[in-house]
């Protein structure tokens, strides 16, 4: 009869561990929180552990972990298992610094001891945009940093090597800090395209880092746009410098016929030749100015007024080229950079 | 006679096409010396006189078409004998027109007076005048000669006026640089009575500076 019992009752353990084993993650934990709501603590423990067991597709997403894994503390606490509560707590903690335990839920003794766990326990998480566009000169990279408790923190971008690029932030941090970055490194030039990491150190109470926070980032750098030099001006626009050589000779008969005109003028108006003897000074002159024009129109001769009109084009476009020069030295020292933020991860935990 | 040839002068600048290069409007003006020589020969005799003059024109120009004034005074003093100095005033006002670069048309009045103690010979012309215009330096250095009749004349002597004609002959100046351009120039003219009692002549040896184009 007695053996008969035993195996009636390893018969039914073994239905309850199937049937344990056949259910989600979810349902293991609604089954450990009614286990704990009628404070059978040993059976809520065991389901908790089941289910925060689980991995894969089916694994407990980071909101119902944290939920677990605060009904775990609590259990472990009413288990007089102390250590283990502080463990689960500060489990929470690395997954959401900023969870708290529901105080409508959980009695004093559970969110005393999970405050205890909080201000012993020195993490921050980063929560960094995706992606970020900096292409002006007040575009910055705006980093949110959230942390369990009041400790001192170093973040800084290091290259992809481990080589610092720029420090961020040295000092405390409470809560939160929010922290913008420019793109640039400690001497103000841009960070050229590659892998970087903003690394986020935690340091203990004896200046040690306790645990580090890192998130990778992508940064591809492209040069600002700079702006086509204007064209030269055409040819077309340009105005003949030079006469075109020719042969002289209508320069030197307009001005000898002129000259003869001058001396004769008198003898042509009145039929005498009696007129002043200065017609001949303006006739010399007239004479001696034919035989240079003469001279002068077998030679390209440069014309001033054409000349100074070209040259006010050419300044004129140099002025414009000039000012697109400055223009673009501005636009090169402007640059735009494209920043994706990989999914951040602790480095070292303690 | 004068209304129908300024309205034939400006229809031919008005039909010409524009002048390449040509300024459409600007000012320009002059100051004139001038050393003047005058005779007048008459059956009963002559006289001759000579002195110096000064003057001023100024010039505007519309696009082919120009308006230009042109005053000198001076005072003539006998070469010889007895003939009584006189004071000499000329004003011209014109309307020209350059149908082509080398050539300007001119038409307007023309006062002269020669005054005298004894009274004042008043001489009032309606000319036209051509000139030409050579080239010996482009924008440099050109030459002119200009011609010219009186279409109509007038004057307040007895037995009036019968004609009068003229040239001039000069070469022009624009130094490299510079706005303003220099000319010398030698006139002549000659003015008849009627019945060929008498004629005047006016011979002129001028030096101007301007500005605003030559």
């Amino acid at each position: 009869m007695r053996r008969a019992a035993a195996l009636i009752l390893l018969a039914l353990a073994c239905a309850l561990t199937a049937s344990a084993r056949a259910q989600t993650p979810q349902q293991q934990l609604e089954t450990a929180t009614r286990a704990y709501g009628n404070l059978d603590y040993d059976a809520a423990a065991a389901a908790l552990r089941a289910a925060l067991a689980q991995t894969g597709p089916q694994a407990l997403s980071d909101r119902d972990r944290v939920r677990a894994l605060t009904y775990l503390g609590a259990t472990e606490l009413y288990r007089n298992n102390r250590d283990s509560a502080l463990a689960a707590f500060r489990r929470i903690l690395r997954i959401d610094p900023r969870s708290r335990p529901d105080e409508l839920v959980f009695p004093p003794e559970v969110t005393g001891l999970f405050q205890e766990a909080r201000l012993d326990t020195r993490i921050v998480t980063v929560a960094a945009p995706p992606v970020t566009r900096i292409q002006a000169a007040g575009d910055r990279m705006v980093l949110w940093l959230y942390a369990t408790s009041y400790h001192q923190i170093d973040v800084a971008v290091l290259r992809g090597n481990g080589v610092p690029l720029r420090l961020l932030y040295q000092g405390s941090i409470g809560d939160s800090l929010q922290l913008l970055w420019d793109g640039q490194d400690s001497t103000r030039s841009p960070a050229g395209t590659g892998a970087y990491v903003l690394r986020v150190d935690s340091r203990g109470s004896d200046g040690r880092v306790v645990r580090s926070v890192e998130v990778p980032l992508d940064i591809q750098q492209s040069p600002g746009d700079t702006l086509p030099l204007p064209p030269a001006p055409a040819d077309s626009l340009f105005r003949p410098e030079h006469t075109t050589p020719n042969s002289g000779v209508r320069a030197l008969a307009s001005g000898l016929l002129v000259a003869g005109a001058a001396a004769a003028l008198p003898s042509l108006i009145s039929g005498k030749s009696d007129g002043m003897s200065a017609r001949f000074l303006v006739s010399g002159v007239l004479g001696v100015s034919a035989i240079v024009g003469f001279r002068l129109q077998r030679q390209p001769q440069l014309i001033p007024e054409n000349a100074a009109a070209n040259q006010a084009l050419r300044l004129a476009w140099q002025r414009r080229v000039d000012e697109v020069h400055r223009d673009n030295e501005t636009r090169r020292q402007q640059f735009r950079l494209l920043v994706h933020a990989g999914t951040p991860r602790a480095v070292n935990a303690p | 006679m004068t209304a129908r040839t300024s309205a034939v002068l400006l229809a031919f600048a008005l039909a010409s096409r524009p002048l390449q290069g040509q300024v459409w409007h600007n000012v320009g003006g002059s100051a004139t010396a001038a050393m003047l020589r005058f005779r007048s020969a008459a059956s009963f005799g002559g006289e001759a006189l000579s002195g110096p003059a000064a003057g001023a024109q100024a010039r505007l120009v519309l696009g082919q078409v120009a308006v230009e004034g042109a005053y000198l005074q001076g005072h003539l003093t006998p070469d010889t004998g007895s003939t009584a100095a006189r004071d000499l005033a000329d004003a011209t006002v014109f309307l020209v027109v350059r149908p082509v670069r080398w050539v300007a048309l001119k038409a307007g009045p023309h006062l002269r007076a020669y005054i005298t103690p004894g009274g004042t010979e008043r001489w009032m012309l309606w000319e036209l005048r051509a000139r030409l215009i050579g080239e010996l330096v482009p924008g440099r250095l050109r030459t002119h000669f200009e011609a010219w009749v009186a279409a109509s004349a007038d004057v307040n002597v007895d037995p009036g006026a019968s004609g009068a004609q003229g040239g001039e002959a000069g070469l022009t100046l624009v130094p490299t640089r510079s706005p303003l351009w220099v000319r010398l120039a030698y006139t002549f003219d000659r003015e008849k009575m009627k019945n060929g009692t008498r004629s005047e002549s006016l011979e002129a040896l001028v030096l101007s500076v301007g500005f605003g184009g030559p």
